[in-house]
């Protein structure tokens, strides 16, 4: 009867913020982003990513609760970079290597077809 | 250099990208296995959950029941027809009901649904099948899978053969009838699994295998076929001639370590070593038949890129911080 709408599991409510940053008070180099409606299939990714750079100090990722929707990731850089800059370059490289993905795969898929016409 | 000197801001940095490589090594319409090498589990299963959750299809979400005199009541019959897979090529183009402009949030434009009418009623003493073949679609491109599939393979062969008869909604008996319209939209599996496209998706490791040939060279014939048979799946053989122990299917390994433990137990500790390559993975995914197991692959590489380019920072919010904490060392 009162239950949540399905939705409100995806899309973002009107008036809020998908990315919202904070700097972390005590530590250098340090926020926090909150990312609205996105879980372990976006956090994974963006954390294991981060970690591949070598700027990136301490990186991680939260869902706090399962009925919030949301995830915290926190960042930590050494003083040549800031989290911001690490966080695009992490999305930048996933962009990238699932572009190279697509193409890959979709040459690899006609390549078998090919293989399979050539077969019969 | 003058970049090199200005160490992080504005600056071009070197990119972390990978370069993962597929092959394919099955490919039916609902069925595909591929090979997904030179990247990570976080990777490998962020494309899982996205082809499990996220890609969108198309199904059932309104029903209108005018007439039902059926023994199911009107609920029951409108969850099933929810259920039954339609063909979604068009999916990936076509609008989610609340984002769409065209109708004013009933979700009943052409854009953004598909309508449905079903009319059956029974008049013979035998009782009669209610099913999706039944179902008259609006839009050719949109129909129940099984039809599409039927529509396909008889007009190859012309024949109908007795399971080409449609999923089964409800069953009348004489005197009963069910008259409905219903509205067909898109959706994605977080929402209702009835949108899902995948039956199941899964990966795992490529499993490598060192057999320490020395050692195994001091095992008797008698030894090696025990060891052999230790293994819960058929992983291992012997090679008939040689008497060489061979590997069969590596694959078929499935961690449980019962090999291991049987070399130990033979004292031969060290006899094999088994673990998972950690950037090398055997996808399987079967599909519903609402997309090809190909496209779903594809639609959800693409669904992931989309995620992914929403949760950028917005570039004057970052800046503006960016320059007030500036501000603020000064």
């Amino acid at each position: 009867m009162n239950a949540p709408d399905r939705y409100e599991r995806f899309v973002v409510p009107e008036g809020t913020k998908k990315v919202s940053y904070e700097r972390d008070t005590k530590i250098v180099n340090a926020a926090s982003f909150t990312v609205e409606r996105e879980d372990h299939t976006i956090g994974n990714i963006l954390r294991m990513q981060l970690h591949r750079d070598p700027i990136v100090l301490f990186a991680g990722y939260k869902l706090p609760h399962p009925l919030q929707y949301k995830i915290i990731v926190r960042i930590q850089t050494t003083s040549q970079s800031s989290p911001t800059q690490a966080y695009s370059q992490a999305i930048d490289d996933l962009d990238k290597e699932l572009d190279y993905l697509k193409k890959g795969f979709e040459d690899e898929k006609t390549r078998f077809e090919e293989k399979l016409r050539q077969g019969y | 250099m003058a970049e090199k000197m200005l160490g992080g801001a504005g600056a071009s940095r070197t990119s972390y990208q990978r370069y993962p490589r597929v092959r394919i090594r099955e490919m039916k319409d609902d069925y595909l296995k591929f090979e997904l090498r030179d990247t990570d589990a976080s990777m490998a299963n962020a494309l899982r959950r996205v082809m499990l959750a996220e890609v969108p299809t198309i199904a059932i979400d309104l029903v209108e029941i005018e007439v039902n005199s059926s023994v199911l009541n009107d609920e029951f019959i409108a969850h099933r027809l929810g259920l039954i897979p339609l063909t979604s090529d068009d999916a990936m183009s076509m609008r989610f009901s609340r984002d769409c402009d065209a109708c004013d949030g009933d979700g009943q434009c052409e854009f953004c649904s598909v309508e449905f009418f079903l009319s059956v009623r029974c008049d013979s003493d035998q009782t009669l099948d209610v099913t999706s073949a039944d179902l008259q679609s609006t839009n050719p491109r949109v129909c129940p899978v099984d039809v599409a599939a039927n529509a396909l393979s008889s007009a190859a062969d012309g024949y109908e053969s007795a399971e080409q008869k449609g999923i089964i909604i409800v069953k009348l008996r004489r005197g009963q009838e069910l008259r409905l319209r219903a509205i067909a939209r898109k959706g994605i599996g977080k929402d209702h699994a009835k949108w899902s496209p995948a039956a199941t998706v899964t990966f795992m490791y490529e499993p490598q295998i060192h057999i320490n040939e020395d050692l195994m060279e001091t095992l008797t014939l008698e030894d090696k076929r025990s060891w052999v048979e230790s293994s819960p799946t058929k992983v291992f053989g012997i090679d008939p001639n040689t008497q060489q122990l061979v590997v069969i299917d590596a694959e078929a390994y499935t961690y449980d370590d019962e090999v291991i433990k049987k070399a130990e137990a033979m004292g031969k500790p060290g006899l094999i070593e088994i673990y998972p390559k950690e950037d090398s993975f055997i996808f399987t995914v079967e599909s519903t038949g609402a997309i090809k197991a190909s496209h779903l692959v594809i639609n959800a590489i693409d669904i992931l890129k989309q995620k992914l380019d929403a949760v950028r920072l917005q570039d004057e919010e970052s800046d503006m911080k960016e320059l007030t904490s500036h501000l603020g060392n000064l």
